[in-house]
């Protein structure tokens, strides 16, 4: 019974993935057909740089590229290589594709996790204290500063901690990444937009399980407050907290795509910007897949998260 | 860019004491954004290359920018194009969630299930990626725009209807005028609309506020509405260089922005308050 329900919830993450990989080249292939303004041309100034370009160049890039080909058959050919995984070369650098989403998705990859991280040093001893004593002073101040927060767009947040650190205080470097210390304020400006929210998903998690019925009684058989607390509202706390966790990766998302390009930090956001200004196609359809791919796989962790935390929602699946 | 907005229903306690802060905020942003042309009559677009970046005075309150326009005429005609935009584009999708969802919650069967599912396959997309394809794709303009952002708010309409007319549609009074012999229509349009539009009304107040804020990540993006357009978000990266000579010109965008999304976050905790105090009402 456990094995079929988490084999259903994985199948389904797994026909997700597929249904976002045929829309999103399907949608890409579109785009490329409907879209105002010479491919070609705008495929050139991307290569050889807006002052060298001239009709050559760009008569060139349009013969050896797939633009001119028939429609149709060029679109079944575009689906099989997505599926098998051959995703082609960069139109703008020639590199390969798989080589250059595997770079910049390190990158991506160390920035997000340390944003996670420092996200959740944060949230979780904040929003435990303000769930535990709820109306307390680190409720009221958490829960304007996360209203405050909140209120700011991502790349804002950047700007103030750019502002402060390195125009003011000349401590850390505006932007690149020439070294550990260029990812801490890009880290920084993730991790206190994803904590705004999350602290506050923690509190109230905390607040509502620590009101339920199931702690009072563990306290009244006589546990002390800290190990009811670390058995029984800290276990049933973290479902919501896990389910969280899905939604806070679509605001990652968000986040590094502006936040790479306000560092000029080179990931898979920064990647897929420049790629959309010129128009860079295999990319684009790269990094728009590993990116929905990403989103499958971090919804399928969180469902099993869920049911590993709480078995009861495999006694539901069966009945 | 709203499922983050609707985390923040839980966020925004400061509402609480006071009610009509949210609301009034809203009003007052909405009175700004009709009036402030009218009460401003300075061209958000001419040039004055002899009085760059000034400070603020009588003729230009809140200083110039790096080819001397008028920063508070700029801000002004800037709240329809981030405001506006996100009302606009908030009722165009709420309207097409709505119809959809209740739709499918009282059709049921094959129509139900065809909705849902292309429902959740909108929503398992992340809805940042879809608006950049769309807005990067297609050169930035008004129309992409509009459509990315449409496309990416309507699911979560369509799932939050549905959710609340089947719960409507099986209480005992809904049950009790079908058989007195009303028709669908009009159950619908009597009993279970009241109750979907008092939740649509706090969904679409915070997505509103992440519409604004995804609108001006686009704009500094430099993928959304295109300079010399007195959007917010293109206004702070074309005035980002000067940090250093103009501080306040650049605060100016800032800070219309963090008001005008604060407004619609509390707006929406107040109305959510409202709406289940109502369902508590006996």
């Amino acid at each position: 019974m456990i094995a079929r329900t988490v084999a259903r919830a994985i199948l389904a993450r797994l026909i997700q993935a597929i249904l976002v990989a045929l829309a999103l080249s399907t949608l890409c292939f579109i785009f490329i057909y409907i879209l105002p303004g010479d491919m070609a041309l705008r495929v050139a100034v991307g290569r050889f740089g807006l002052e060298q370009l001239s009709r050559d160049m760009v008569e060139s890039v349009r013969r050896e590229t797939f633009i001119e080909a028939p429609l149709a058959g060029q679109y079944f050919a575009w689906l099989g290589n997505v599926f098998t995984g051959n995703l082609g070369y960069s139109l703008v650098s020639n590199r390969s594709v798989v080589s250059e989403l595997w770079r910049a998705g390190a990158n991506t990859f160390t920035l997000a996790l340390i944003g996670w991280a420092l996200s959740y040093a944060v949230a979780i001893p904040f929003g435990i204290w303000a769930g535990l004593r709820p109306g307390g002073i680190v409720d009221r101040v958490t829960a304007g500063l996360s209203a405050a927060i909140a209120s700011l767009p991502s790349f804002l947040i950047g700007i103030i901690l750019i502002w402060i650190f390195s125009v003011s205080l000349g401590w850390l470097p505006p932007a690149g990444n020439r070294g550990p210390h260029y990812l801490i304020l890009p880290a920084a400006t993730l991790g206190i937009g994803l904590s705004a929210l999350s602290v506050r998903v923690i509190r109230n998690a905390v607040s509502a399980t620590n009101d339920a019925f199931f702690v009072t009684y563990s306290q009244i058989r006589g546990l002390s407050p800290g190990r009811a607390f670390v058995r029984h509202v800290l276990r049933n706390a973290s479902t919501p907290i896990a389910t969280f966790a899905a939604l806070q990766f679509a605001m990652l998302l968000d986040g590094f795509v502006v936040v790479e390009t306000l560092f000029n930090y080179p990931g898979l956001g920064d990647m897929l910007v420049k790629a959309l200004v010129s128009r860079d196609v295999p990319i684009i359809m790269g990094g728009a897949l590993l990116i929905g791919y990403l989103y499958a796989a971090v919804s399928l962790v969180s469902d099993l998260v869920c049911l590993w935390l709480d078995p009861r929602q495999l006694e539901g699946a069966r009945s | 860019m709203s499922e983050i907005a609707r985390s923040v229903a839980d966020t925004v306690r400061t509402g609480q004491r006071l009610p009509w802060a949210g609301p009034a905020l809203i009003l007052a942003v909405v009175l700004i954004m009709i009036l402030g042309p009218r009460v401003w009559p300075v061209s958000p677009t001419a040039q004055n290359l002899l009085d760059t970046l000034a400070g603020p005075s009588l003729a230009h309150p809140l200083g110039t920018d790096h080819i001397g326009r008028d920063i508070l005429a700029r801000v002004v005609h800037g709240a329809p194009l981030s405001l506006g935009f996100a009302l606009l584009v908030v009722a165009i999708g709420a309207a097409i969630g709505v119809v959809l969802g209740l739709v499918a919650a009282e059709r049921g069967g094959l129509i139900d299930i065809l909705i849902m599912r292309f429902t959740d396959l909108m929503l398992a997309f992340p809805g940042v990626l879809l608006a950049l394809l769309f807005a990067g794709f297609m050169g930035g303009g008004m129309v992409p725009l509009f459509v990315a952002l449409t496309i990416t708010l309507w699911p979560q309409f369509a799932r939050m209807a549905r959710a609340i007319a089947l719960q409507t549609l099986a209480e005992p009074h809904v049950e009790a005028s079908r058989l007195a012999g009303l028709p669908p229509a009009a159950i619908l349009a009597r009993q279970v609309l009241p109750p979907v539009l008092q939740q649509t009304v706090v969904l679409a107040a915070f997505s509103v506020g992440g519409t604004i804020l995804t609108i001006s990540s686009l704009g500094f993006l430099g993928l959304g509405m295109q300079p010399p357009t007195p959007e917010w978000g293109a206004m702070i990266t074309e005035l980002l260089p000067y940090i250093h000579q103009a501080p306040l010109q650049l605060a100016a965008p800032c800070l219309c922005i963090f008001v005008t999304v604060l407004a619609f976050m509390l707006g929406g905790e107040a109305f959510a308050r409202r709406a289940m105090r109502g369902e508590h009402a006996p």
